[in-house]
């Protein structure tokens, strides 16, 4: 019966129903990307880092991975180094830097990332094949399309100029053997990848036995921050930070991010309160007679309470699943101009859906609408019966 | 073509300079006393170093630096491209910092005075012909490269802008729709004394408007006052002088008409409604 | 025949910013079982609250009161509400149906907080409309009835949970005249099949058809 009541008491006000379902689901789209934006970075990232299962990372000592220019010297022996401990199963040595491909228009340039092909972990292939020899490279689509090549195809590249000779230095002609999706690099950034040692060996002395980062594979069961510890103990030129250190940093970065969807998820939340508070409120005041013959034919306070939480209620079961589609909408929406954001790897997913964080939403709305329609339905049923009858009857 | 260098800005890895406070070994000094750098305020405050101090400096952890002297505490600017970095910066005169790092004769970029827009566009575009291996940049065309991130926030805030508005008009209309709504006796005994629908509906749009209007001043003031928080938050998270947030007289009369214009379109819906129903319909019989 | 209505020396003061008004002054009042009582008197003369003291809306000042044998003058709300609940029906001059359920449903709707259960409430609602002659319009909402219907529906209502008493606060007050007769007529039915009726009128009609006639002013019964 409270139901019936309930749900006719909504549909006798159509419109206005539509228009709360509507704001209330809007306000759920927005809590729900904004949740998905607090804990999505974070979360994306973790899944980013970890997705070729390397756990550490090394880089010179007080930088960050690829933060600045600085190398580690004597690469190859630390490598080694890093290979004899018991709880390492792979080290994957990074060198960067960049690369021109003089073209008949202009040079292109490119991010260049010099790997060992066996345990590198830094893109994946899409097309053909590892550069496994020397003088052999893969690209992405980026770089592909800027040259005009294809997998099977060569190219001539340098790896700076020399302006007092005025040529380009390190030049090599390379064979494209594969067509690679890279998993760190920001939208549309063109790269290519290829033997370390070929890298080394183009950019000349400055750059022989050094790297710009290793990142580390440990066994099964290893203790992750015990070996962080011990191997910036053992090797005092580099950093070591684990997947927790590197969030954190990101998260440090993208702090602008997650206050925000603090601040615009609680803005969320106090509109659909207000909304809900204000539709109940008016729906209470217009019904106070009928609220107040309820209690005088016997009906119970809390009984008058639940019935009018009943129709809050029901704006929330129906605004929710409305109010989630939309959501999802708009993260992608929201996603694909955060995609573009600079020096962040693409494949970050700033809105990361999980249900957890629609629960979370939707409970928080839910909770809140619930809340919103307390105090003015007890302030309803709690109204003075005679007195109430009284006025009712004058207005 | 005046080519000013004065200082070159490089950054250094935070673990590439030690800074000690007490005076320091006299290896790699000049015989007429220590070089002199400058520290960002950023280091200066973290490693509690001021003008004056001793500090030791080096191209990589564990190699021997040079002894120098702190001679200036630099402010940075207010640069977008610098948001969210966490790394500081020492300046040095070019030459000390290429005999540091083993550079030779090399610098990474020069930065061109030139005597305005036409001889900028000429020395670009001759700087590009004939130098080889360099490339030159305007200046702007360097900010907006550098400022990138802030062009994808930007855009990211009006994302949310335009969701917001759609929230606040669902939200402004039912608000109408219920105070209307509310006034139905009223408007039943208005229309049963004889006034015209017109006279209604322009009273109800009239009141509408007001709220609008009322509610878009507070909520400029509102956004006055979270504006000034936000920059005084995130200027101190980020330790930037750079304004974060706003408030132009743009946005306030954006503001402030859209929000009118929504007040009255959402006041004429509900009050058409309402003035077509039967005044007794209204008052409930 | 039992008494159900006892009331002794019932005061019911107001205080309305800094005067207190006197709306009953000492009224002590018998009502045996079966009885059908009609409350007369001028506006104001506290007729009407008298009628929210009986039907346990409002508590009076001093005095006592049992309904059916129980005390009632000093139950608290959940009591209170439950009282009203089983031993009382109220009939309104507004009627004061619920707009949003169907004549069959507002009289379900006092059996449903009773408990009853949806097959059984559902025949005794049908009943109760056939006996108030509405049962082919029990899909029919609020709106879509008539003034006088409305009442019959909320007669039905009033009388769902079998209550000791009935109570009607100028049940004819919004009715024509045709109507009113018929309402009148209603009541004359329910008293003889055995509900006990106190009726607030002003309604000179409906006042002579009731068995005894109580004549109130300033708060006090006259007569």
């Amino acid at each position: 019966m409270l139901a019936t009541l309930a749900l006719a008491s909504l549909l006798r006000h159509r419109a206005r129903t539509a228009l709360a379902i509507l704001g209330v689901a809007v306000s759920a789209a927005m809590l729900l990307d904004m949740v998905m934006l607090s804990s999505g970075m974070r979360e994306s990232f973790r899944g980013l880092l970890l997705s070729q299962g390397f756990q550490l990372r090394l880089s010179p000592k007080g930088t960050l991975p690829f933060d600045t220019e600085a190398t580690i010297r004597s690469a190859d022996s630390l490598v080694a180094l890093i290979r004899a401990r018991p709880a390492v199963a792979a080290v994957s040595p990074v060198l960067g830097g960049q690369l021109h491909f003089p073209t008949t228009g202009a040079t292109v340039n490119a991010t260049a990332l010099g790997i060992e092909p066996a345990v590198q972990g830094d893109y994946e292939l899409v097309d053909g094949r590892h550069p496994v020899a020397e003088g052999e490279v893969v690209a992405n689509d980026a770089l592909l399309r800027a040259l005009g090549r294809s997998v099977g195809d060569t190219v001539r590249a340098a790896a700076g100029y020399d302006p007092q000779l005025r040529t380009l230095s390190g030049q090599r002609v390379l064979r494209v053997v594969g067509r690679v999706r890279f998993i760190y690099l920001a939208f549309e950034q063109r790269a290519a990848a290829l033997p370390i040692g070929t890298l080394r060996a183009m950019n000349g002395p400055a750059s022989a036995d050094r790297a710009s980062l290793a990142m580390v594979r440990l066994r099964p069961g290893a203790d992750v921050a015990r070996e962080r510890v011990a191997l910036e103990r053992q090797l005092r030129t580099v950093t070591v930070i684990s997947t927790v250190e590197a969030i954190k940093q990101v998260d440090e970065r993208l702090s602008y991010f997650r206050q925000l969807a603090v601040i615009l998820g609680a803005v969320s939340l106090v509109v659909g309160f207000l909304l809900v508070t204000t539709l109940v409120t008016v729906s209470v005041n217009e019904r106070i007679g009928e609220i107040t013959v309820m209690r005088a034919i016997g009906v119970r306070r809390w009984r008058v309470v639940a019935q009018i939480l009943l129709e809050s209620t029901a704006i929330m079961v129906v605004a929710s699943p409305l109010g989630l589609a939309l959501g999802l909408v708009t993260a992608r929406w929201l996603n694909s101009i955060l995609a573009r954001f600079p020096g962040l790897p693409e494949r970050i997913d700033f809105f990361l859906f999980q249900p957890s964080a629609a629960w979370t939403a939707l409970g928080l709305l839910a909770l809140s609408g619930i809340l919103a329609g307390v105090y003015p339905s007890w302030r309803g049923a709690s109204l003075p019966i005679a007195t109430t009858m009284r006025q009712e009857a004058v207005g | 073509m005046r080519v000013r260098l004065p200082f070159i800005l490089l950054v250094l890895p935070l673990g590439v300079l030690s800074a000690q406070s007490a005076p320091t070994s006299a290896r790699g000094l000049p015989q007429d006393g220590p070089r002199s750098i400058a520290i960002d305020g950023r280091l200066a405050a973290d490693a509690g170093l001021r003008v004056g101090d001793r500090v030791v400096v080096a191209s990589e952890p564990g190699v021997a630096g040079d002894t120098v002297v702190i001679a200036g505490i630099v402010q940075r600017r207010a640069d977008p491209a610098e948001i969210a970095r966490g790394e500081y910066r020492v300046r040095l005169h070019l030459d000390h910092l290429q005999s540091l790092l083993g550079y030779g004769d090399r610098v990474d970029r020069f930065a061109v005075a030139t005597r305005g827009g036409a001889a900028t566009a000429d020395a670009v575009s001759r700087i590009n012909d004939a130098a080889y291996g360099f490339r030159a940049h305007r200046s702007a065309d360097v900010a907006v490269e550098t400022s990138r991130t802030f062009a994808v926030v930007s855009r990211f805030h009006r994302a949310i802008g335009v969701i917001t508005i759609v929230a606040s008009a669902i939200f402004l209309l039912c608000i109408m729709l219920l105070k209307v709504d509310e006034r139905r006796r009223d408007v039943a005994a208005l229309r049963l004394i004889g006034c015209s629908t017109r006279t209604i509906v322009g009273s109800v749009v009239l009141e509408a408007g007001a709220i609008a209007v009322l509610g878009s001043l507070a909520g400029v003031a509102v956004g006055g006052a979270a504006s000034w928080i936000v920059n005084q938050h995130y200027q101190a998270v980020y330790r930037t002088p750079l304004r974060f947030s706003i408030v132009t007289a743009d946005i306030v009369m954006l503001a402030v008409s859209l929000s009118l214009v929504l007040g009255i379109v959402a006041g004429w819906l509900a009050a058409r409604r309402l003035v077509r129903t039967p005044p007794l319909a209204l008052f409930g019989r | 025949m039992s008494v159900i209505v006892d009331a002794r020396g019932l005061v019911r003061e107001y205080r309305m910013g800094e005067e207190i008004v006197h709306a009953l002054r000492g009224v002590s009042l018998t009502v045996r079982e079966g009885e059908y009582v009609a409350i007369v008197g001028p506006s104001g003369c506290g007729k009407s609250t008298l009628l929210n003291l009986l039907g346990v809306i409002d508590r009076p000042t001093s005095g006592e009161l049992s309904i059916a044998g129980e005390r009632v003058d000093r139950l608290g709300d959940s009591r209170a509400t439950e009282f009203r609940l089983r031993r009382i029906g109220f009939v309104f001059q507004r009627f004061y149906l619920m707009q949003a359920l169907t004549a069959r449903e507002n009289v379900e709707l006092p059996l449903a907080e009773a408990g009853m259960a949806g097959t059984e409430r559902r025949d005794r609602a049908l009943d109760l409309l056939d006996y108030v002659g509405l049962r082919k319009r029990e899909r029919h909402r609020p709106s879509q009835l008539s003034g006088g219907e409305q009442q019959r529906v909320a007669i039905a209502r009033a009388l769902a949970n079998r209550p000791a008493l009935l109570l009607a606060d100028e049940p004819t007050g919004e009715l024509d005249a045709r109507t009113g007769a018929e309402m009148i007529a209603l009541f004359g039915r329910l008293n003889a099949d055995g509900t006990t009726i106190v009726v607030v009128t002003h309604d000179e009609e409906l006042a002579s058809a009731a068995q005894r006639v109580v004549h109130m002013r300033d708060g006090e019964i006259v007569g």
